[in-house]
């Protein structure tokens, strides 16, 4: 894993503080797209996508290609996974938590529901 | 399970098979909550439950690991207590909120849908902190799902 600063934490999550971002971020884990490919279903300018992405690039969340025309974009998954940890983790507690439940609405409503299984 | 980020919001979705009354019951009373509240590993003694259960309420809970007993205590404030439909809250520390609706789909099936609003950076959360390192496998996994909930 990684090991990722604070600093650069902080610019991650400033950098996904904002929904078009996030939403590049989104696209980029299907796959490389180029600004063309990222401006056209965010119906966003050239220069207003370019904007995003240097953001999301300064942070270290996406990398550019060096194909001097196209430059596709690539999302860093080591430094998502680092950001992003907390909406696993959040996926996973709401899971486990839900699973318990289930387990105790089968107890409760067991036909001897009087008995406390623990 | 959909999440749709665009909208600064999670959402997780279950069904249970029980009464909407029932599964409502089982989010507000401290001798409910603390057979589930937890994740696995974790678990949440029932005298370190409160719930007020209205509007302005507070909700509080404190959360002890099972292998080294360290605790993450949560501190929220309900925003609205609609039973058996409705129930938000308002995390003290993150500031997220977040919203429960149980939909009554059948006499004994009640469809829960969980949305979390203003997901917060997570090193203000202690719970978020509690698992922060994820497998690169679990999110990539996690991330191609999501991708393809989108086309």
């Amino acid at each position: 894993m990684t090991v990722v600063e604070d600093q650069q934490l902080d610019a991650m999550f400033s950098a996904l503080s904002d929904p078009t971002r996030r939403a590049i971020v989104v696209r980029l884990a299907a796959g490389d797209a180029t600004v063309n490919e990222l401006a056209e279903p965010f119906k966003l300018s050239l220069p207003g996508i370019s904007k995003h992405l240097k953001v999301l690039e300064r942070s270290g969340l996406i990398s550019r290609g060096r194909k001097a025309q196209f430059r596709p974009c690539h999302l860093e998954l080591q430094a998502l996974d680092a950001a992003a940890g907390w909406i696993e983790e959040s996926r996973r507690l709401w899971s486990e938590r839900f699973d318990k439940l289930d387990q105790h609405l089968r107890t409760l409503q067991e036909p001897r529901n009087g008995d406390r299984h623990e | 399970m959909e999440i749709a980020m665009n909208e600064n919001t999670l959402r997780f979705t279950r069904i249970f098979e029980a009464p909407r009354q029932l599964v409502f019951s089982c989010m507000v009373e401290p001798e409910h909550l603390t057979h589930f509240w937890g994740p696995v590993g974790v678990t949440t003694p029932l005298d370190t439950i409160s719930v007020d259960a209205r509007a302005g309420g507070a909700f509080t809970t404190v959360m002890v690991n099972d292998a080294d007993g360290s605790t993450y205590p949560t501190s929220a404030r309900y925003l609205e207590v609609n039973p058996p439909e409705r129930l938000s809250w308002i995390e003290d520390y993150s500031g997220m909120t977040v919203t429960i609706t149980f939909t009554e789909l059948g006499t004994r099936r009640t469809q829960v849908d969980i949305e979390q609003t203003n997901v917060p950076a997570p090193m203000l959360d202690p719970a978020a902190q509690a698992g922060f390192l994820t497998s690169l496998d679990r999110f990539e996994a996690y991330l191609a799902r999501r991708a393809g909930a989108h086309r």
